[in-house]
């Protein structure tokens, strides 16, 4: 009981701290998503759901808005993975220069997502940016693309280059998943006549589950509140085609001053990655205790 | 032993309160958004002429660059709501943008005995009846720049007096291998193909007072023959390649800088646009020159101001304020920043080039209708919901039943939601 106590007096400051930082301000977040609050410093009068009634029947940009985090967060997560599990594999393959190899492709991920969304803005510029101005160096000037100043191609710019920044740590994340394999079983797999393909298909790869999970876990956290990169790329633009959520609540909140309104989008994408999140988290533990 | 210490320790702590009281005192916490080239000079020697002026007295300044003071104000935003505002930060000076503050901000009436400043300008500030900010610079919005050696070569009459006549000179620009219009609206900023569209409804019949109903509130747009007629224009411009491909990708100074290197014929922006050109070495009415938007009489503008937000009430906060309505604050700005003075009785001679004078000219001129741009009329939420509709205008520029409904549902966005 006294070890109890003990326990509780150390953890306490760390409880209250979370408890007002981060689950009070969620909960005045939502209060604030249940009024019409649209004068800078003066509260709004309470109207119940009628925030999120006029989000899901009338706002004309949520909808869209919606679709392209889900599409944003689907084409980031479902390239990031296999290419963080296949750089993982080459590095555990011993390459050649592995070290420098290493290096190379944890390097995005030490950028700030500011200098990464500046250069890819000017990789992807189509008049003067690098990947336009290689094409017509190659005589391929009719492939060149108008990249972020295209409605349809603007997301995918903007995945890309988060896609970029994140493998890296998918790497890494993989790559001590791997290493964290017994030798034993490997070895074992060896002596048995397994090759090299089927020792990484049928023993590695399956092992990384718990890798996987985490990886998950992470990208989506952060392709669900993505909004460095969008609002440096193209602020959303051209029109609403890269819109996503959390610069919609930016957008709404601070420059439209609709402040009860985008309180309800913050709500929205918190559910969001509720639904999303705690089917992993209550498997794992089912798993944990199985 | 322990006593000395303890004693020490209470007359640091005492000494430490009182200059931090001092400083706080005298201590002028300002918020603006100048924060590079002409503009960053320009505060620079008016914090230095107030400091001269009152020596007893520091700044404490916070630039917050980017999104046309945008960003800034989402940050002021956030430190009134925390209860902790600065002693005063700059805002567009306008009714619209004003009373999107007014709830916050206190009347400075008092504070502008003898601002020499025209009428119309005065009103552009009041909310209510009241004074809510001191002006501090002019802007004419409604700007045509053009490249002086491609206009030449191109074989073009300026000044140009009509859009039928625009779209004459931007065809033979295209014919001959330039870009016509230079336009940015890239990183979110849709909000500059705004300036354009107000550029051409300053030029149609009745412009003025289409532009003064629409940014009240009062009109239906779809049902406005102006302002439709406003909108088919600016498609037709984008129609015909006249602008640049990359315009959803450059911000309005890179596209500055395609008829700074010669790349573009046309700009249609504000007169801070002189300031970018001067500082790329450019020479006013010799490299560019400048005309308003052909076929317009109007001044559209508007400025900057300097507000006093509610429980400030430091009187280096007022001496700042009251400063800034003096044409000796206004000498020590303008000409740097590369805008107009707003007191009548700023001097002129020698200190402003000849487009600034030109430009001041019009200001000056009671004969000139003064009209309230997209920046200080309408309420805050016009930029950035009018901004997203014009970006997404120039997706598919067609004037149809489904655009004109896009219009007045983002109307009503602003001006009843």
């Amino acid at each position: 009981m006294k070890k109890k106590l003990e326990l509780l007096f150390f953890l306490l400051p760390v409880i209250i701290l979370v408890a007002f930082f981060v689950y009070g301000f969620i909960g005045w977040s939502f209060y604030t998503s249940l009024t019409d609050w649209r004068i800078i410093g003066v509260k709004g009068e309470f109207v119940g759901f009628e925030n999120y009634k006029f989000l899901f029947t009338r706002d004309r940009s949520f909808k869209s808005t919606l679709f392209n985090t889900l599409e944003l967060s689907a084409i980031f997560i479902g390239v990031t993975m296999p290419l963080g599990l296949a750089l993982a594999i080459l590095l555990d393959l011993g390459i050649y220069a592995k070290k420098v190899f290493r290096i190379i492709f944890l390097l995005p991920l030490s950028f700030s997502f500011v200098a990464s969304a500046s250069m890819w803005f000017w990789m992807f510029s189509p008049e003067i940016g690098v990947i336009n101005s290689f094409l017509r160096l190659l005589g391929m000037g009719n492939l060149a693309q108008p990249w972020i100043t295209s409605s349809t191609q603007s997301l995918w710019c903007i995945a890309i280059a988060y896609v970029w920044q994140f493998s890296g740590f998918a790497t890494l994340v993989y790559y001590s998943g791997i290493s964290g394999v017994s030798e034993d079983i490997r070895e074992a797999a060896r002596i048995d006549g397994a090759s090299k393909f089927q020792e990484y298909w049928r023993i590695v790869i399956p092992m990384q589950k718990p890798a996987t999970l985490t990886v998950l876990v992470i990208l989506l956290m952060y392709s669900l509140k993505v909004f460095d990169l969008v609002w440096l790329m193209t602020g959303g633009g051209p029109g609403r085609s890269s819109e996503v959520l959390s610069t919609l609540m930016y957008k709404t909140t601070f420059s439209r001053n609709f402040f009860g309104r985008g309180a309800s989008i913050g709500i929205v994408m918190f559910v969001i990655s509720l639904i999303i999140i705690l089917p992993f988290f209550v498997r794992r533990r089912r798993s944990d205790y199985e | 032993m322990k006593k000395s210490v303890i004693l020490l320790l209470i007359c640091s702590m005492l000494m430490l309160s009182f200059t931090a009281f001092s400083a706080k005192e005298n201590e002028l916490l300002v918020y603006h958004w100048w924060t590079a080239g002409g503009e960053k000079v320009a505060i620079d020697a008016l914090f230095e002429a107030f400091l001269e002026k009152y020596p007893e007295y520091r700044i404490v300044e916070n630039p917050v660059g980017g999104g046309g003071g945008g960003l800034m104000r989402s940050q002021i935003k956030t430190m009134i709501m925390a209860g902790n505002p600065p002693d005063t930060f700059q805002i567009t000076y306008g009714t619209g943008m004003i009373e999107s503050f007014t709830s916050v901000l206190q009347p400075i009436d008092n504070l502008m005995k003898d601002f020499n400043v025209p009428q119309d300008v005065m009103d552009w500030g009041r909310v209510d009846g009241k004074m809510y900010g001191v002006p501090l610079n002019i802007m004419q919005s409604n700007c045509l720049w053009y490249n002086k050696e491609i206009i030449e070569e191109v074989g073009i009459q300026m000044p140009i007096h009509s859009i039928g006549e625009f779209y004459v000179a931007c065809e033979k620009i295209k014919n001959a291998g330039y870009t016509p219009l230079a336009v940015g609206s890239g990183m979110g900023q849709g909000y500059w193909i705004g300036t354009l569209y107000e550029a051409i409804v300053s030029a149609l019949p009745n412009g003025g007072e289409v532009l003064n109903a629409y940014y009240a509130g009062e009109v239906i747009p779809s049902e406005n023959e102006t302002l439709v007629e406003a909108l088919k224009t600016l498609a037709n411009i984008y129609n015909n390649g006249y602008i640049n491909s990359d315009f959803s990708a450059l911000t309005w100074d890179q596209a500055g800088q395609l008829l700074a290197t010669g790349k573009a014929a046309f700009f249609v922006m504000g007169d801070w646009t002189k300031g970018l050109f001067d500082a790329s070495g450019l020479k006013a009415n010799v490299d560019y020159g400048y005309q308003s938007f052909p076929g317009s009489s109007l001044f559209v503008g508007h400025a900057d101001c300097f507000v006093l937000p509610k429980g400030v009430d430091s009187q280096v906060a007022k001496d700042w304020l009251s400063y800034l309505t003096t044409a000796e604050a206004e000498t020590v700005f303008c000409p740097l920043k590369g805008a107009t003075p707003p007191r009548l009785d700023a001097p002129v001679e020698g200190i402003y080039d000849s487009i600034a004078q030109e430009i001041m000219g019009k200001f000056r001129d009671p004969g000139v209708t003064k009209i309230l741009s997209e920046f200080g009329a309408p309420p805050e939420s016009y930029l950035s919901l009018f901004g997203t509709f014009f970006s997404e205008f120039f997706l598919e520029p067609e004037v149809n039943d489904a655009t004109l409904e896009n219009f007045d549902i983002t109307y009503e966005e602003v001006f009843l939601y």
